[in-house]
């Protein structure tokens, strides 16, 4: 507690801040005490007025009892202001350790036009635009449009451009995993690994390319320029009683691999 | 450290200058109260300010981001110390003035340093009023409405009132604006008025005991001498406050429903003695032989709204110059005092009688709006938060019966005239439970209900909704649904 203080116009030359202070020690000359009494003395309308000088009670040092008795209160005092503190911290802290994310995720179908237009591509990516269902917190359910990239390849060449893929072709997600070829298809996520923004077909340059920070890919999905870390990101697709399904995933942005941080848009 | 940060800011002995203060007469427990509704302000500034990382101001989100905030146990922990925080924060403001009152420190030259306290009162208010609408449940709906009015009442009031409202009635403009002036208006002005009141008391010190001659008192320090009491004091109302938080936390009742016309709302503690004043001006007219007549007529109205407390607040701002006495002593200021000590008799008297009033009111209502039942029908999650009642199967339940139900049957079971009946206090629904089970399954049309015929056939519900939603549900309807108590249904009674 004890530190010292040089630009004090104290005759010691040095004083403590606190602890001196605290306890009653400091000397009479450092304490703007005297003044703070003539205002009194002059607005309880002493004849005297401010020329009037009262012994004030930082002038007197205090008996050694007092002062240690001044020693405890500043520290009790500190520490009370400690305690309520934390009792403030702790509620606030766990009040904004963020919800949790949903662990499972919901196969949302695609409409007759959409698997058609799916199942008649050629050499372009297919926008496929669907309704996703996404609880928001203590929002009530809704639906939203949602759109991933749809495109018509085969085993062969899409495993020879996406060399970023496992070579089993299979990924983890909540049901399992997910095969990234079915029916000779691939869903790809709308949103770019780098920062996610969302990456636009370019039927010139036959690439996706990223609005944000320029980062392109080939029609597998493949990382070919910019900053992002990976290759476009495969989602899960699956035939159900005649209708095609896809899954919403959200990956981890930024990093080279594919982390799940959530099913929700 | 801290003469590195002193050379460059000056910030230690600026600290410093504050903390160093005579106190005339010496440190006392006296003198807490003001201290003691600062660390009240800065409680309320601090869970409040957290409060706003929760709270969605609109008509579609307050109650139910209101709600979240109940769910969690955190920012409910936070909301249960707002809430008591705020209570907290009027019963100092009240004592700190009293004390003040008592003492005759509001004579010159403290006269303004008096007036901004009785500001500082009012914004407290006024931010206890607007906190209240907030949850936007049923008791927040209706006590603002109340307020609302009686601030359209007097001349120009009807402005006042649309300004307020955003609009010719209550919404999610109301919402907005409220919460506009909770968060940041009237704590800005509060924190302001607060500085001023500081700073006022500063230039002319602390006012001292009432002895003859403030001069021969023995000053003591302000730190750490009466810093200690005051953290002393301050501690002791945030264990007081956390206790409150814990084993009595506030209540959220049903989002608000205009319709409910049989809703009683209640005032905040600290506006009852209006309320009861309210109450007790028509009834003092109608027991005066030729008055009597007069006790509803619209003037009384705004007599008790309006003028008397208008009247009792010009009287606090002017006290300085109302009290002649030339001297603090108590000797010398009886009549203050013993106003002051009858003014205290009928607030208090006032409150008791409102209580009282609101008490009848609820035992002579309609069963389902006594506190218990008001307690128990509440939606699932609050019941858990706030009673720690309902069973798993029943908050299931309550989401199932909310979804499908509630458009016909209301959102407490009420039933509506003509279209579907009461399911709350229906003894067929607390019956033979394989009877409900067979209506929620296969559907009803056309029978008598209590005597009364309903419009809208029971869709049947077999298929549409799982085994373990019709079992979650009919728990709901029979045990949780106004003061149904009857038996739970397991799954596999469901065929």
């Amino acid at each position: 507690m004890s530190i010292d203080f040089p630009g004090s116009t104290s005759e010691e030359g040095g004083r403590t801040i606190l602890g001196n202070w605290a306890s009653g020690l400091a000397p009479k000359s450092t304490f703007p005490g005297e003044c703070t009494l003539s205002k009194q003395v002059a607005a309880a309308g002493s004849p005297q007025g401010a020329e009037r000088k009262i012994h004030s009670a930082y002038d007197d040092p205090g008996t050694p009892e007092e002062i240690s008795r001044r020693s405890f209160m500043a520290n009790a005092t500190l520490a009370i202001g400690g305690i309520v503190g934390l009792g403030l911290v702790i509620p606030i802290v766990g009040s904004l350790l963020p919800e949790g994310a949903s662990s499972k995720g919901t196969w949302s179908p695609l409409t007759a036009d959409e698997l058609k237009s799916l199942q008649e591509a050629t050499s372009k990516p297919v926008k496929l635009e669907f309704q996703l269902k996404s609880k928001d917190s203590y929002l009530p359910e809704q639906s939203n449009g949602e759109y991933v990239w749809g495109i018509k390849t085969n085993k062969q060449t899409f495993d020879s451009a996406r060399t970023d893929l496992p070579t089993s072709g299979e990924l983890p997600f909540s049901d399992g995993t997910y095969d990234v070829i079915n029916m000779n298809f691939v869903i790809l996520s709308p949103i770019c690994p780098h920062l996610g923004c969302r990456p636009v077909w370019n039927d010139s340059a036959t690439r996706f390319q990223c609005p944000c920070h320029g980062s392109q890919f080939a029609f597998s999905g493949e990382h070919v320029a910019g900053p992002a870390p990976r290759g476009m990101d495969p989602l899960p697709l699956r035939e159900q009683s005649g209708l095609a399904q896809i899954m919403w995933i959200r990956y981890e942005s930024g990093v080279p691999n594919r982390v799940i941080i959530s099913y929700q848009s | 450290m801290l003469n590195w940060l002193e050379s460059r800011t000056g910030f230690v002995s600026m600290a410093k200058e504050f903390l160093t203060e005579d106190v005339p007469g010496g440190a006392s427990y006296w003198y807490v109260f003001g201290s003691a509704t600062l660390f009240a302000m800065i409680l309320q500034i601090t869970t409040g300010i957290f409060l706003t990382f929760f709270y969605a101001p609109s008509a579609a989100t307050a109650w139910e981001s209101t709600r979240a905030i109940y769910l969690n146990p955190w920012t409910h922990t936070l909301l249960s110390i707002h809430y008591w925080g705020s209570s907290a924060m009027i019963a100092l403001v009240f004592l700190h003035m009293l004390q003040v009152l008592i003492w005759g420190a509001y004579k010159s030259p403290r006269e303004l340093q008096w007036i901004v306290g009785v500001l500082l009162f009012l914004v407290t208010l006024v931010l206890g009023l607007t906190g209240y609408l907030l949850p936007w449940d049923m008791d927040a709906y209706f006590a603002s409405q109340v307020s609302l009015n009686i601030a359209g009442l007097p001349p120009g009031g009807e402005i006042l009132q649309l300004i307020a409202q955003g609009g010719p009635v209550m919404g999610t403009n109301t919402i907005n604006r409220f919460f506009g002036l909770h968060v940041w208006l009237m704590p800005a002005a509060l924190v302001l008025l607060v500085g001023a009141h500081l700073a006022i008391f500063r230039h002319n010190g602390s006012a001292g005991p009432v002895v003859d001659d403030p001069r021969k008192l023995k000053p003591g320090r302000f730190w750490p001498d009466q810093m200690f009491m005051d953290g002393a004091a301050s501690f002791f109302v945030f264990v007081v406050i956390l206790l409150l938080a814990s084993f009595a936390p506030p209540f959220l009742d049903q989002k608000a429903d205009p319709t409910n016309a049989a809703f009683q709302p209640y005032p905040a503690w600290y506006f009852l003695f209006l309320f009861g004043l309210l109450n007790f001006v028509p009834w003092l007219f109608s027991q005066i032989p030729g008055l009597s007549s007069q006790a509803n007529a619209p003037w009384v109205e705004m007599l008790a709204a309006i003028v008397v407390p208008t009247i009792g607040l010009l009287i606090v701002l002017l006290l300085p110059w109302l009290d002649r006495s030339t001297t603090r002593s108590f000797a010398s200021r009886g009549k203050i005092l013993w106003s002051t000590f009858l003014t205290i008799v009928a607030i208090i008297g006032l409150s008791i009688y409102a209580q009282v009033g609101i008490q009848a009111k609820e035992a002579a209502g309609p069963p389902s709006q006594s506190e218990d039942q008001i307690l128990s029908a509440t939606p699932p999650p609050e019941t858990t938060a706030a009673s720690g009642g309902a069973s798993d199967a029943s908050a299931a339940g309550a989401k199932v019966f909310a979804q499908n139900c509630t458009s016909c049957h209301g959102t407490n079971g009420q039933g509506q005239p003509g279209v579907a009946p009461p399911l709350a206090g229906n003894p067929f629904v607390t019956g033979d439970p394989k009877a409900v089970i067979n209506v929620v399954e296969n559907g009803l049309h056309g029978q008598t209900v209590m005597g009364q015929t309903f419009g809208a056939p029971m869709p049947a519900w077999k298929g549409t909704l799982s085994k373990s939603d019709l079992a979650a549900v009919i728990t709901y309807i029979r045990g949780s649904l106004g003061s149904n108590k009857a038996s739970a249904v397991k799954v596999s009674d469901i065929k």
